[in-house]
């Protein structure tokens, strides 16, 4: 009975000594926090996706109230977000524009030529360290690196071509960051519909047409129509976002027009246009695999 | 001189011989979940390292002064010898561990923010690391459960032994670690890729480690050669040998 006594009254005074010896730990070693911090952080949407450059939200939120970086920094909570910052740290915003990336390729499997059937490690990584798994050593590989960095399920390899799907696209860059040739670039969308060059190779004509069926070919249509918003450098256009103004394009539709190739494109977020056309196609609200039919891709490697 | 060799084989056979994660098997959850990076895992051995430190000295103190058979705190409370608290050694150890961990955790955020951001999640992790726990209750068995007062660990002995058993923590989940980013490289087949190439990783260079067994024997016989070598001279069968080696008193 006196050992069980004991016992308890030891464990109870570890217990006060501990709490209190950790109570003044707390007070004393106490650090102070900025509450502009916390409030930044809370208003932010805590998707560590490192869109802005940091490694997560938080620290995001330590720069922003440090002043080492603009409010406007965060992709995934746009515009709304960047207001709330700027209104809990007392600043005026800048008109901001969404990032957003785009992929300068236009080559489905079936345009691209000299491809081969390459059997190593299905990432592009190592594929591109690799000659001869496609004729175009500038356009997308197609084995999805993209579509496994994005957090998002807002790319997908369609037909062999990597394709953004805008309506879930946040803009974090995750995607360009890993594209091993380069070919996704983050382009302030300033308005829903984006004028952009789907094509990368800096070859000349003849050497495009040799590996692609849709590649530019460095025509310079575009730059004699443009009227210098289209400047060709290294067989391709190069554009000048700056310069880019939603309600004056005449100039731009023209040169798109005149592209022989079609390589300049205005793609975004689908237009009323498009919606109004795939109005009445019906989507299948679910479909269930059939087992006795259905091949299991899985391949067997034990 | 002999002091200090018993000191140099605890430390060895803590760190290498007896590795608490690749003999005992203690402390695997951080072994396979933080070891994908070098960095990563170098970190997680230091904060390790660190907190088994404190934790072994405190756990020292309160096993040497409160909790073993005839402790002074008990005798003078009870005036009888005989009381024995080791039954709370787990719960005991156990709050110890959880609220240095807690201590360290303020004191590295207010004086080191560099240190601090290094540990990151990984110091309020340590806290259900068993690598520890198993410390504390080593340190119990050679205080509490040892009669002869000469065998009992002082508390540069307990140090010693939690802190190199730490490094060799540290090395292990190094060593694991290198070989898991090559890893990242291989063509592993599908049904082992993931947890199950790792564990079989582990197994061998536990298996490695085995290589490691007897060397405190020959390096007992370099330090303590001579007064050995004429102590087994005069009685062959001295139960000397078994003194105060920590890997024969297991």
């Amino acid at each position: 009975m006196s050992i069980i006594l004991l016992a308890g009254a030891i464990m109870l005074v570890l217990a006060i000594l501990m709490a209190w010896v950790l109570g003044w730990a707390n007070k004393t070693f106490h650090v102070e926090v900025d509450p502009r911090v916390e409030a930044v952080n809370a208003a932010l949407p805590g998707a560590n996706c490192g869109g802005c450059g940091y490694v997560g939200c938080a620290e995001y939120a330590e720069a922003v109230v440090a002043g080492a970086c603009p409010p406007d920094k965060c992709t995934v909570g746009g515009e709304s977000c960047a207001k709330e910052l700027a209104g809990i740290l007392g600043v005026s915003l800048e008109q901001s524009w969404p990032f957003r990336p785009v992929i300068h390729c236009g080559a489905h499997y079936s345009d691209r030529l000299g491809r081969t059937d390459y059997k190593g490690e299905q990432s592009c990584t190592t594929a591109n360290l690799v000659a001869g798994v496609q004729g175009c050593t500038y356009g997308c590989l197609g084995f999805g690196d993209c579509v496994s960095a994005c957090d998002f399920d807002a790319i997908h390899i369609v037909d062999g071509l990597a394709t953004v799907d805008y309506e879930k696209c946040v803009g974090c860059g995750a995607c360009a960051r890993i594209c091993p040739r380069n070919i996704i670039t983050m382009v302030p969308f300033k308005s829903r519909q984006m004028v952009v060059v789907t094509c990368s190779n800096n070859d000349m004509g003849k050497d495009v047409k040799a590996v692609c069926k849709v590649g530019c070919i460095g025509c310079k249509a575009c730059e004699r129509n443009s009227g210098g918003f289209f400047r060709v450098d290294k067989n391709l256009p190069v554009l000048d976002y700056d310069k880019y103004d939603p309600d004056n394009l005449d100039s731009i539709r023209l040169a798109v027009d005149k592209c022989p190739m079609k390589r300049l494109l205005f793609i975004g977020w689908p237009t009323e246009k498009d919606l109004e056309a795939t109005k009445d196609m019906e989507a299948p609200d679910l479909v269930e695999a059939d087992f006795k039919t259905t091949v299991d891709q899985t391949d067997w490697q034990g | 001189m002999e002091y200090l060799s018993t000191l140099i084989l605890i430390a060895l056979s803590a760190a290498l011989i007896n590795n608490f994660v690749l003999h005992y098997f203690v402390g695997i959850c951080p072994f396979i979940g933080v070891s994908r990076r070098v960095d990563m895992a170098f970190g997680m051995g230091c904060a390790v390292t660190f907190v088994i430190s404190i934790a072994a000295l405190l756990s020292w103190l309160l096993t040497y002064y409160v909790l073993r058979e005839g402790a002074p705190l008990t005798v003078v409370l009870t005036r009888d010898p005989t009381v024995d608290l080791s039954i709370l050694n787990y719960i005991v150890y156990i709050f110890v561990i959880a609220s240095s961990v807690q201590f360290v955790e303020m004191y590295v955020r207010k004086y080191f923010k560099p240190l601090y951001k290094a540990f990151g999640v990984f110091l309020p992790l340590i806290t259900t690391n068993c690598a520890i726990l198993f410390a504390c209750l080593e340190i119990m068995k050679h205080v509490s459960g040892v009669s002869d007062p000469a065998q009992m660990w002082g508390v540069l002995e307990s140090l010693v032994m939690a802190a190199s058993g730490g490094i060799g923590f540290t090395i292990a989940i190094v060593i694991m670690a290198g070989i898991r980013e090559e890893l990242d490289h291989c063509d592993v087949p599908k049904v082992l890729r993931g947890a199950g190439i790792t564990l079989i990783t582990a197994g061998i260079l536990a298996l490695a480690f085995m290589g490691f067994t007897g060397v405190d024997r020959g390096l007992q016989k370099v330090l303590q050669g001579r007064d050995k070598a004429a102590e087994s001279a005069e009685a062959p069968d001295a139960s000397a040998q078994t003194s105060r080696n920590w890997e024969t008193g297991i």
